[in-house]
């Protein structure tokens, strides 16, 4: 079981990723845009941030960006979402300071692998 | 003067040799005479000798038409009038004129005919005859009476005799030489033929000359007309009438009998030969004598001559003469048919230039223009009037342009040069224009250039139109793939997981069907990401990634995601690699997508069978190859297979799936890392794809 906060603007996939994330027993947080999921983040302690990347306010790069620059959310593992996988969007999302990156829609086994790896490496 | 030759004359020794001397003079002069009139004045100043009294010496030719003698030339007479005449009777040289014997006269002063040239002393008259006929007089005076005897006598008749002699073999040469004139002045016509007109005045001057040399009474030529098959006289002479324009089929009448023989013919008698042509039916001749025209053995035309005198008949020498005008008729009538050919052919590109769309312009090897056509004063706006003689460049360009326009025009001295670029009109606007130079050879010989002007704005602003229309369509498919993902996520999303409640709600009768809508969800989300990869890439927008990457665990990862494709249609995966493959710089993602679209691909035509990945280094390339054992395809299919859309047949979609997209985007990224994709295929027993990419691609595609 892990403390998840989800940034994500759209409110249906926001909906169906976080029921989809507490059936397999996670703790789901929800931001609507960049600047609530910041916000969150250095308010609340999580184990992992899902990222999306094309977020209103402030966008999920400049949020990351942020996050990594504050001490208290400095070490948070962050997964970067985007809508496709356009070649770019990852080494951007790497760039800004994610650990790791996947595409919507959401495999929710790939993805779960993904949290379980960056939990395992931080524990 | 006089006295110390009449002191010599006993001692005739000296005067012997002194006279062999003058005939020698004479010989010598008259063999290096060229003409009649060196001839002459060889005789004169050869025998002048004032030793032996040959004081005076004249050479008068007779004028055939008024009789009259005329001096030729003198010596010894400084007042003697050129070309002074003797009327017929008047003078002592009559006689010797008259009877063609020597005359001598020992004291002038006696004689009233005589003509005072001297006044004095003695004559001697020596006829100048050319074969048997006399043609003029030697005359020869002394100033002293009784100055001469036999020894001159026999001297001067041999002198008279070597010039006669001269004189026939010098008309025999001049007369050669105008024939000579005669048959080259023939033969320069005949090249120079430029119409069918002149050809008939040349073949009527052939047909006049070979009557007159023939002797015959009259004579014809005709042409031979391919197109119907017949001859058509053109030269007709004295043959009773004008047979002008008459027509003989082959074998109709002499001319038409020869024309289908090709042997010349002789009719000794025309009245009872059964080949008559009943065109010529009014016609009184006697015997005829005819021949082809030929060009090697092709037939242009036939001559024939004609005798109506009974008693004149052909014979071979005949024939050997009317076979010297044969060629010349022939060669005649060819060079004509040549000149018209060569003019309608003139003629007809001419049209063609006059009538061509295309602005054609030609220039002298100076840059200068010859001559333009209506589509070139129409695209520039300069009538042939304005632009004859200006150099071209200088007339339709721009400053911007002329150093372009002026390469091209040099190179097009050269060879053909061809191009986009922008010209001037008169009124100042421009033009843009596709530009064609080609030199302009004529025998070998570079005589100027022709340019060749297609207004190409329309099409161009077309091709911008169009451009503009395809980068809008790209545009407006990407954004619209992106606006059509976010629902389509969520209807993928949503059944995905309420596959799962259901089946832990225990209704897994509904499994299925929300499994249905998934798959449905999933295909239409891998057509839209196809689209909007293609529409990147058409738009230009498509970037590359490139990174350096291991290709072991690339192609480890490929083939797991691959498993189940294969394991779906029952089908077997082996990979060929080396132990240890390295790296490569290339975009991971888009090397990935091709690998996963070239098996993808293979798995969905193959049952059963086999599916080969192989790998191997090829110097600074890396060659990938997926082969199969399936239907394969047929060359036809081959040739559409990486167009967008285009599986190999519309009914295939239907039966196999898949967006139709796999191969066009697989070829497009392969190309965007500077690489390339083949195929091979036999139908029926599967295909390879083997895609060829560099190890290292350049980071900027």
């Amino acid at each position: 079981m892990a403390r998840i906060l989800l940034v994500e603007d759209n409110e249906m996939n926001r909906d169906m990723l976080s029921r989809r994330l507490q059936r397999k027993g996670h703790d789901v947080t929800l931001a609507v845009d960049g600047r609530e999921g910041v916000a969150m983040a250095r308010a609340g302690a999580y184990d992992i941030i899902l990222m999306d990347m094309s977020l209103p306010e402030i966008d999920g790069w400049a949020a990351t960006r942020l996050l990594r620059g504050a001490p208290e959310t400095q070490q948070v593992p962050i997964i970067a979402l985007t809508a496709h996988a356009m070649a770019g969007d990852r080494e951007k999302a790497l760039e800004a300071g994610c650990d790791d990156y996947d595409t919507k829609p959401i495999e929710l086994p790939r993805l779960l692998a993904k949290i379980d790896t960056l939990l395992a490496r931080d524990a | 003067m006089t006295e110390p030759a009449r002191a010599e004359r006993p001692a005739l020794g000296g005067a012997v040799p002194r006279r062999q001397a003058a005939l020698l003079r004479l010989s010598t002069g008259i063999a290096a005479a060229h003409d009649e009139a060196a001839i002459y004045r060889s005789v004169v100043t050869g025998l002048h000798d004032e030793a032996l009294g040959y004081n005076f010496l004249g050479v008068f030719l007779l004028d055939e038409t008024t009789e009259d003698r005329v001096l030729q030339a003198s010596v010894g007479w400084p007042d003697a009038p050129a070309a002074m005449r003797v009327h017929r009777g008047e003078g002592l040289s009559a006689q010797a004129m008259q009877d063609g014997r020597l005359h001598y006269t020992p004291d002038v002063r006696r004689e009233s005919r005589y003509l005072a040239s001297l006044a004095s002393g003695s004559e001697v008259d020596v006829p100048l005859r050319v074969d048997g006929k006399t043609i003029g007089v030697l005359v020869v005076e002394s100033a002293e009476p009784n100055a001469f005897g036999e020894e001159d006598f026999e001297i001067l008749q041999a002198a008279a005799h070597q010039a006669g002699i001269a004189v026939a073999r010098a008309r025999l040469l001049a007369e050669e030489r105008r024939r000579a004139d005669e048959h080259k002045a023939l033969l320069d016509t005949m090249a120079d033929l430029s119409s069918e007109l002149e050809l008939s005045r040349v073949l009527q001057a052939v047909i006049e000359r070979a009557v007159a040399l023939l002797g015959v009474t009259g004579g014809e030529v005709a042409i031979y007309e391919e197109e119907t098959g017949e001859l058509v006289v053109v030269a007709s002479e004295r043959i009773g009438k004008d047979s002008t324009g008459t027509r003989l089929r082959l074998g109709e009448g002499a001319m038409g009998t020869v024309a289908q023989t090709l042997e010349p013919l002789i009719i000794p008698s025309y009245h009872e030969w059964l080949g008559q042509s009943a065109k010529y039916a009014d016609v009184v001749v006697h015997s005829v004598m005819a021949a082809p025209l030929l060009i090697g053995r092709r037939l242009v035309g036939a001559i024939a001559t004609v005798h109506s005198d009974p008693a004149r008949v052909f014979d071979q020498e005949d024939l050997r003469l009317l076979n010297l005008f044969a060629p010349q008729a022939a060669i005649a009538i060819e060079n004509a048919q040549l000149y018209t050919a060569a003019q309608r052919q003139r003629q007809y590109f001419g049209e063609l230039v006059r009538n061509s769309p295309v602005a054609i312009v030609t220039l002298n090897p100076q840059y200068r223009v010859v001559e333009c056509n209506p589509a070139f004063e129409r695209l520039f706006g300069y009538t042939q009037a304005e632009a004859v003689g200006r150099n071209l460049d200088e007339l339709i360009t721009t400053d911007a342009t002329r150093e372009e326009a002026e390469r091209y025009t040099r190179e097009a001295l050269g060879r053909a040069v061809q191009g986009i670029g922008r010209r001037r009109r008169k009124d100042g606007s421009l033009v843009d224009v596709e530009v064609l130079g080609v030199p302009v050879m004529v025998d070998g010989e570079r005589v100027g250039l022709m340019g060749l002007y297609h207004d190409i704005t329309e099409l161009l602003r077309a091709r911008r139109d169009a451009e503009a229309a395809n980068s809008a369509k790209s545009q407006f498919l990407a954004s619209m793939s992106h606006e059509l993902r976010t629902p389509l996520n969520a209807i993928i999303g949503y059944s995905e997981m309420l596959q799962e409640e259901v089946a832990e709600l225990g209704q897994p009768q509904l499994i299925e069907d929300l499994a249905k809508i998934h798959t449905a969800g999933r295909h239409l989300l891998a057509l839209i990401n196809d689209i909007l990869d293609l529409s990147k890439i058409e738009a230009g927008k498509m970037q590359l990634y490139v990174e350096t990457f291991a290709i072991g665990p690339m192609l480890d990862d490929v083939v797991t995601t691959a498993r189940p494709l294969v394991a779906k249609r029952a089908n077997r995966l082996d990979v060929e690699r080396p132990a240890d493959p390295g790296t490569m710089d290339a975009d991971l993602t888009k090397v990935r997508q091709i690998l996963l679209n070239l098996l993808s691909n293979a798995c969905k035509f193959t049952e059963h069978g086999t599916i080969t990945l192989s790998l191997e280094r090829d110097g600074a390339h890396i060659v990938f190859t997926v082969c199969d054992t399936g239907i394969g395809m047929t060359a036809e299919q081959m040739d559409r297979l990486f167009e967008a859309f285009a599986q190999a047949e519309a009914s295939t979609t239907a039966k196999y799936g898949g967006t139709g997209l796999g191969l066009a985007i697989t070829k497009r990224f392969t190309n965007l890392m500077g690489g390339d994709v083949q195929v091979e295929s036999t139908p029926g027993q599967g295909c390879c794809f083997t895609v060829r990419l560099p190890a290292r691609v350049s980071p900027v595609a």
